[in-house]
C-alpha cells in the first residue's frame, strides 16, 4: 500500500505540480505589459457579501411591506454594486506593471523592489502585495513571520512608483517574486485583482553572520584586532599622490581648495595607500558547512571591504586575486552568492581551478545591486 | 475642503481618522432626520451623546466604550423606548430600538470594517423610515442620505490620495449617474411579489370620519386641511353636484347623536348570521342578490355585467388613500366591482379588508347613486325612533304629512321647501345646543346649523311619518386639479339622508336646499370668512387661495406629489403588465418595418435579374449613405478634438506617426524626429520601418529600386515635406519672432503639416499592408502577438 502510494506521489505530485504551474501561466500578466483583460480577476468581498445580504433584506423589507421606495433602494443598491464591479475591473484594466531590484539584498533579509506602475488615466487605491493572503489582512504580519506585504498607491498623472520589502531566505539568482496587484476601489464591494510575474532575477549574497564557531571566533578576534590599529591609516601616514578633477561624490575632507582658489578648477587630493599585506579570504580555512562558511566569507568581505583593505577570495574552482573597492566586493559577494559545491567540484573535475582569473560565473555583472558609485568605480 | 488632506485613517493602518467619523456622524444625523419627524425628538440627544463620547475618546485620549458602558447605553435606550411606547410589540418601539442601535454602534466604531458596518446599518435604518412616509420629500432625503453613505464608503475604501475628497465625490457622482438608469429598469421591470408573511405595521391615528355623528363632529373636520384621498377617474369625471363619496351610514339614532351599527353590530342585534350584513368579495354581493330576487324575468343580467341593478356602473375611478387605522373606503355612489377583494355591505358601503398603513390604491366602479337594493337590516330598522323625544318634531312631522296626504314624495319635498323658505342658514359656527330634545331645539328654535344638523333633522322627520331613512357621513365635493384629479381633504366632510321609497334609497341633501353653494363650490366658498375654517392648520397654503402665484404653486405641488404616489410609489404588478404591454406594442412597429424589408428583398431577389440589379443598387445606396454618415461623423468629431496649442498638435502628430510605426526615440526633439525619419526613409521604404528592427533592412533596397522612378520620387518628396516641416517647427520655437513673422509661420506650419501629412500617407499606403492597424489594435486590446 505504501508502496503504491509512493508509486502515485511521484505522477501526482508531478501532475499536481504542472497544473499548478500551467494555471499560474494562465492567470499572470508578465510585467511591462499592460494588464489584459484575460488576467483580470474580479471576486467578491466579504463585504461584499454582506452587500448582498443587504439587498436580500431590503427587498424583503419592500416585499413585505410592500412599499415601492424600499424596492428602489433596493435595487440602486444592487445597480450600484454592478457598477461598482465594472469600475473596480476598469480601474486595473491597462495598468502596467514594471518590478526592478533595488540595492543589493543579503540572504535572510529584504530584499526591496521597486515597483513602478504606469497608466493612461488615474487610478486609485492600486494595491501591490506580496504573499498570499488577500486583502488588508495581506498587510498585517502574521507572527514573527514575514508574510505579506502591501503597498497602496494612487496613480496621479498616469504613474506612480512604490517600493516593497521582498523577505528572502536563500542565496544565488533568485526569481523575482510574483507579485499580485489588486484594487477593491471603489467601494470595497469587490476585490479586482492580477498577478503580475517578471522574468528577472535577483542575486542574493549569502547571509553575512559571524558565526558562533571557535575557529571562527579566533578568526574573528584576530581581524578584530586589526580595527584597533584604525580602519585606514591616519592621513599623516598616507603619501600624496597627486590631484585628480573633482567628481561628485568625492569626500569634502580631501578637496584642495586652494588650487580651486587659485585656478577655479575642483580637484581632489589624492593619497596613495601604504600597501599592507593582502589578506586572503579563505574558504579553506573556515569549518563548518557550506552555508556557515559562505555566510562568514560574506561577512569578512563586508568588513573588508568597509575598512578600505584589500582582500582576495578562493573557493574551491574559483580564486579572486586581492585587491580592494567596490568591484571587487561585488565580485566575490557574488561568486559567494552563486558559489555551488557541485560545480566547484565539477570545475576542479575540468581543472578549473587555475589562472586565478575571476569565474565565469561571475563574470556577467550583476543585474542587481549595481548601485550608482558601482558604476563609477566601474568606469573608473 | 479644509479637510482634503486628512487621510481616512490613522498612522496605525487600522484605526478611522477623526475626519472620517466625522463622515459617519454626518451620515447617520442624514439617516436619523429622515425619522426624526415621527419619531421622539430624544433620539437626537442620544446620538450627540454617543458623539460626544467618541470624540472624547479620540481627542482626549479617554479608554474605548467598555463592555460595562456599552450595556448600560443599550439598557438605557431600551428603558426610555419602553417609557415612551410602553412595551415592544408594535412597530414604532421596534424602529426606535433600530435606530438606537445604529446610533450606539458609533461608540465601537474603530476600524474600516467597523465604518462598513455602520454604513450598511444605516441603509437599513433608511429604508425602514419608508414605513413612515413616502412621499417626495423623504425621497429626496433618502436620495442624499445614499448619496453621503456612498461617498462615505468611497472614501473608505480610496488610497492616500492628495485629494480624496474630490476624487471620491467623484467616483460617487460615476456610480450613481451610471446605476440610476440601471435602477429605473429594475424598478419598472422586476416583477413584484404579495408580502411573504404578516409584519407589524405601524399604527396610524384615526383622521376625517368617525362613525357615528354628533352635532360638532363635522364642524370639528372643518378645522382641518388633511388630505383625506385623492382620485382620478378613468372616464368621465363626475360634476361638483354629484360628488357625494359615500363612506359610511348611520342607522341608529339615541336621540342625540347618529351612530353607525356595524355589521357584527347589527348580527348580534338583529340574531341574523353575519353573513346577511358583510360578504368579502371581488363584486357587490349585494346588488346581485336583488337583481337575482328582484329580476327573474333577465336571466344573463345577473352575472354579465355585475351591475345590473345597482344602476350600471358610471365611474371607474381610482383612489389614493391616505393611511388610517380603519379600513374605510369612500366610494361615489354604490361601489360595484374592484379588482381587489373588498368588505361589501348591505347599506351599500364598503371597507378594505385591512386598514392602510401606508398610502394606498384603490380602484373601483360605482354607480353614482344610492343603492337600488335594501339594506337587509330591513325597513323596520331604518324607521326606528328614540321614544318620547323630539315631540315638537314629531308634531311637525305629523303635520306636514297630513298636508301631503300621505304620498311621501310630496312630503320630502314639503320638508325640503320648509328648510328653503323657512330662516334657516348655514353655518359653521352655530349655537351650542342642549338638552333632551336637540332636533327640536335646532329645527325651532336655534334654526341655524350644518350639515350634520340639518341631516339629523330630516332623517329624524322622514323616520317620524315611516320612511326609512339613514344619514350618511362622507365627503362631497372635491379640488380639481388641471390633470383631472381630485383631492378630497377633511373639510370636505359632509352628511346628508337617503331615504327609501319606489325600491330604491334616494339622496337627499338638505345642506343643498339651504346653502347650494357648500354643494356647487365647496366649503371653502361658504365659510372662507369664518373663523373656525382651517382653525387647526397653520399657515396652510390653502389659507392663501386668492393669492394667485401661491394657489398655482400649491396647485402644481400636489399634482407633482399626486403623481408620484400614483405612478412610484403606488406601481403595482398590474402597472408593469401595462408597461410592458406598451412596450411591447411599441417594438411591433419596428419589427413590422423589418418583416416588409424581409418581404421586399424577397419579392425582389424572386423577380429575377432586374430585381436583383435593383435590390444591389438600393443595398449599396443605403451603404453609401451610412459610409457618408459614419465618416462625417468621425470628421466631426476628430475636428471637434483636434488639439489647438502648437503643443498639442506636435503631440498629435508624434502619436500618429507612433501609431504607424515610427515612434519617437525617448527625449527626441519633434523636429529631430521629423529630420531623421527624413534621413532614414529611403533605406527603410516600404519595409516596416525603424521598428521592425534591422533583418528586413537588407531586402529593402532592392525592393524600393524595383518601385522604379515613382517611388523615388515620392521619397524625395517626403523627405523635402519632412525638412520643411521640421524647419517650421524650429522657427516657431526657438526663432525670436515677431508678432507678425510669427503668424506667418504658424500659416506655414500648418500648411506644411497638411502637406507632410498627405506626402507621408501616399508614401505609408504604397508601403501597404494592413499589419501596422493590426499590431494597433492587438495592442489596444491587449491581445498579445
Amino acid at each position: 500500500m505504501i508502496k503504491r502510494s509512493a508509486l502515485f506521489a511521484g505522477p501526482l505530485t508531478r501532475g499536481w505540480a504542472r497544473l499548478r504551474a500551467w494555471s499560474w501561466s494562465r492567470r499572470s500578466t508578465p510585467a511591462d505589459a499592460p494588464l489584459s483583460q484575460h488576467r483580470l480577476f474580479v471576486i467578491p468581498t466579504g463585504f461584499g457579501l454582506a452587500w448582498a445580504g443587504l439587498i436580500l433584506i431590503l427587498f424583503l423589507f419592500g416585499t413585505n411591506y410592500q412599499n415601492n421606495l424600499a424596492y428602489g433602494l433596493s435595487f440602486w443598491l444592487l445597480a450600484i454594486a454592478l457598477v461598482a464591479l465594472l469600475r473596480g475591473w476598469r480601474n486595473l484594466l491597462g495598468v502596467r506593471v514594471t518590478i526592478t531590484p533595488e540595492g543589493e539584498a543579503f540572504a535572510g533579509g529584504e530584499a526591496r523592489l521597486r515597483v513602478r506602475l504606469a497608466a493612461s488615466r488615474d487610478r486609485q487605491a492600486l494595491a501591490v502585495c506580496l504573499g498570499r493572503r488577500l486583502g488588508r489582512r495581506a498587510g498585517r504580519r502574521a507572527g514573527r513571520h514575514l508574510e505579506g506585504h502591501r503597498e497602496v498607491v494612487d496613480l496621479v498623472d498616469g504613474d506612480a512608483s512604490l517600493t516593497l520589502g521582498w523577505p528572502v531566505s536563500a542565496r544565488g539568482d533568485q526569481p523575482l517574486p510574483r507579485l499580485r496587484l489588486e484594487s477593491d476601489w471603489p467601494l470595497g464591494l469587490v476585490r479586482s485583482m492580477a498577478w503580475v510575474e517578471s522574468p528577472a532575477t535577483l542575486l542574493v549574497y549569502p547571509r553575512p553572520g559571524p558565526s558562533t564557531d571557535a575557529a571562527m571566533l579566533e578568526a574573528r578576534s584576530m581581524d578584530e584586532s586589526t580595527p584597533q590599529a584604525g580602519p585606514k591609516t591616519p592621513r599623516e601616514a598616507q603619501d600624496f599622490a597627486g590631484l585628480k578633477r573633482y567628481v561628485p561624490g568625492d569626500a569634502p575632507s580631501r578637496l584642495a581648495w586652494k588650487q580651486w582658489s587659485r585656478t577655479g578648477v575642483l580637484a581632489t587630493k589624492h593619497f596613495s595607500e601604504p600597501p599592507t599585506a593582502p589578506t586572503w579570504l579563505d574558504y579553506a580555512a573556515v569549518t563548518g558547512d557550506v552555508e556557515t562558511r559562505l555566510s562568514w566569507l560574506c561577512y569578512q568581505v563586508n568588513a573588508y571591504h568597509r575598512r578600505g583593505e584589500p582582500f582576495g577570495l578562493r573557493l574551491p574552482g574559483l580564486v579572486l586575486p586581492p585587491a580592494s573597492g567596490s568591484v571587487q566586493r561585488r565580485r566575490a559577494l557574488s561568486a559567494l552568492a552563486r558559489f555551488s559545491l557541485d560545480s566547484a567540484s565539477e570545475d576542479a573535475a575540468h581543472g578549473g581551478s587555475d589562472d586565478g582569473f575571476l569565474g565565469k560565473s561571475s563574470s556577467a555583472a550583476p543585474e542587481a545591486g549595481a548601485t550608482g558609485s558601482d558604476a563609477r568605480a566601474e568606469g573608473a | 475642503m479644509s479637510e482634503s488632506s486628512v487621510p481616512v485613517l490613522l498612522a496605525d493602518g487600522e484605526s478611522l481618522s477623526a475626519a472620517m467619523l466625522r463622515r459617519l456622524f454626518i451620515g447617520q444625523c442624514l439617516v436619523l432626520g429622515m425619522h426624526l419627524a415621527f419619531m421622539p425628538l430624544w433620539l437626537l440627544a442620544v446620538a450627540v451623546l454617543v458623539a460626544w463620547r467618541r470624540h472624547r475618546q479620540l481627542i482626549e485620549r479617554a479608554p474605548q466604550a467598555g463592555v460595562v458602558l456599552r450595556l448600560v447605553s443599550i439598557v438605557a435606550l431600551l428603558g426610555a423606548l419602553w417609557a415612551q411606547y410602553g412595551g415592544f410589540g408594535d412597530l414604532e418601539a421596534l424602529l426606535g430600538m433600530l435606530v438606537g442601535i445604529y446610533l450606539l454602534k458609533l461608540l465601537e466604531t474603530r476600524t474600516r470594517r467597523d465604518a462598513r458596518v455602520v454604513i450598511g446599518i444605516g441603509f437599513v435604518v433608511l429604508t425602514a423610515s419608508f414605513l413612515h412616509d413616502q412621499s417626495i420629500v423623504m425621497a429626496l432625503g433618502a436620495l442624499v442620505a445614499a448619496t453621503w453613505l456612498v461617498h462615505s464608503l468611497v472614501m473608505l475604501s480610496g488610497g492616500a490620495q492628495a485629494r480624496p475628497l474630490r476624487v471620491a465625490w467623484r467616483e460617487t457622482a460615476w456610480l450613481l449617474g451610471l446605476s440610476a438608469p440601471l435602477m429605473v429598469a429594475l424598478f419598472i421591470g422586476m416583477p413584484r411579489l404579495g408580502p411573504l408573511w404578516s409584519l407589524p405595521t405601524l399604527e396610524r391615528a384615526s383622521t376625517g370620519l368617525s362613525d357615528s355623528m354628533a352635532p360638532g363632529e363635522i364642524a370639528r373636520l372643518s378645522r382641518s386641511d388633511a388630505r383625506a384621498f385623492r382620485v382620478s377617474f378613468e372616464g368621465p369625471v363626475p360634476a361638483p353636484a354629484e360628488r357625494y363619496w359615500r363612506v359610511y351610514t348611520l342607522t341608529h339614532f339615541d336621540g342625540k347623536r347618529w351612530s353607525r351599527e356595524t355589521p357584527e353590530a347589527l348580527a348580534a342585534t338583529l340574531e341574523r348570521p353575519l353573513s346577511d350584513f358583510a360578504k368579502t368579495a371581488r363584486r357587490n354581493p349585494f346588488t346581485a342578490d336583488t337583481a337575482r330576487s328582484a329580476a327573474t324575468d333577465q336571466p344573463g343580467g345577473v352575472t354579465g355585467s355585475g351591475s345590473t341593478s345597482g344602476g350600471s356602473s358610471r365611474y371607474r375611478a381610482e383612489f389614493l388613500l391616505e393611511p388610517d387605522s380603519r379600513p374605510w373606503r369612500p366610494s361615489l355612489g354604490t361601489p360595484l366591482a374592484s379588482p381587489e377583494r373588498q368588505r361589501f355591505f348591505g347599506d351599500g358601503t364598503f371597507e378594505g379588508v385591512t386598514a392602510l398603513s401606508s398610502r394606498g390604491l384603490v380602484t373601483l366602479e360605482s354607480s353614482g347613486e344610492a343603492p337600488a337594493f335594501a339594506d337587509p337590516a330591513g325597513r323596520a330598522w331604518h324607521t326606528l325612533l328614540p321614544r318620547g323625544r323630539n315631540p315638537r318634531t314629531l308634531a311637525l312631522a305629523k303635520r306636514l304629512w297630513r298636508d301631503a296626504e300621505g304620498d311621501p314624495e310630496a312630503y320630502l319635498a314639503a320638508v325640503m321647501a320648509r328648510f328653503g323658505e323657512a330662516p334657516y342658514r348655514y353655518t359653521l359656527e352655530p349655537p351650542r345646543l342642549s338638552g333632551e330634545h336637540r332636533v327640536d331645539a335646532f329645527l325651532l328654535d336655534s334654526q341655524a346649523g350644518y350639515c350634520s344638523h340639518y341631516a339629523s333633522a330630516t332623517a329624524v322627520l322622514a323616520r317620524a311619518v315611516g320612511i326609512p331613512a339613514r344619514v350618511v357621513a362622507g365627503f362631497q365635493g372635491g379640488e380639481r386639479h388641471p390633470d383631472g384629479h381630485l383631492t378630497v381633504r377633511d373639510y370636505d366632510a359632509h352628511a346628508w339622508v337617503e331615504v327609501w321609497h319606489d325600491g330604491a334609497w334616494h339622496r337627499l341633501d338638505p345642506t343643498s336646499v339651504i346653502a347650494p353653494e357648500r354643494i356647487e363650490q365647496g366649503t371653502a366658498a361658504l365659510s372662507a370668512g369664518s373663523q373656525a375654517f382651517l382653525a387647526d392648520a397653520g399657515l396652510s397654503p390653502l389659507r392663501f387661495r386668492d393669492v394667485a402665484w401661491v394657489n398655482r404653486a400649491r396647485l402644481a405641488w400636489e399634482q407633482l406629489e399626486y403623481r408620484w404616489q400614483r405612478q412610484v410609489v403606488g406601481y403595482e404588478r398590474r402597472d408593469r403588465e401595462a408597461l410592458l404591454a406598451r412596450l411591447l406594442q411599441a417594438l411591433e412597429a419596428p419589427w413590422q418595418a423589418f418583416k416588409t424589408l424581409k418581404e421586399r428583398v424577397s419579392s425582389l431577389v424572386s423577380s429575377g435579374g432586374v430585381g436583383a440589379l435593383r435590390l444591389g443598387a438600393e443595398v449599396l445606396g443605403v451603404l453609401t449613405l451610412a459610409a457618408v454618415l459614419g465618416f462625417g461623423a468621425q470628421a466631426g468629431v476628430r475636428r471637434w478634438r483636434r488639439p489647438s496649442t502648437l503643443r498639442g498638435l506636435l503631440l498629435d502628430d508624434a502619436a500618429w506617426l507612433a501609431g504607424h510605426g515610427y515612434p519617437a526615440r525617448p527625449g527626441e526633439s519633434p523636429a529631430a524626429h521629423l529630420r531623421r525619419l527624413a534621413a532614414a526613409k529611403p533605406g527603410a521604404d516600404s519595409s516596416g520601418g525603424e521598428s521592425s528592427g534591422g533583418e528586413s533592412s537588407d531586402s529593402e533596397p532592392g525592393l524600393a529600386g524595383g518601385r522604379g522612378a515613382d517611388g523615388q520620387q515620392r521619397q524625395r518628396d517626403l523627405e523635402s515635406a519632412c525638412q520643411a516641416l521640421a524647419e517650421a517647427i524650429e522657427q516657431l520655437y526657438y526663432a525670436p519672432l515677431d508678432d507678425s513673422q510669427r503668424r506667418r509661420w504658424r500659416e506655414v506650419f500648418h500648411t506644411r503639416r497638411r502637406h507632410w501629412r498627405r506626402v507621408f500617407l501616399r508614401v505609408s499606403r504604397c508601403r501597404g499592408g494592413s499589419a501596422g492597424r493590426l499590431a494597433r489594435w492587438r495592442q489596444t486590446w491587449h491581445l498579445g502577438r
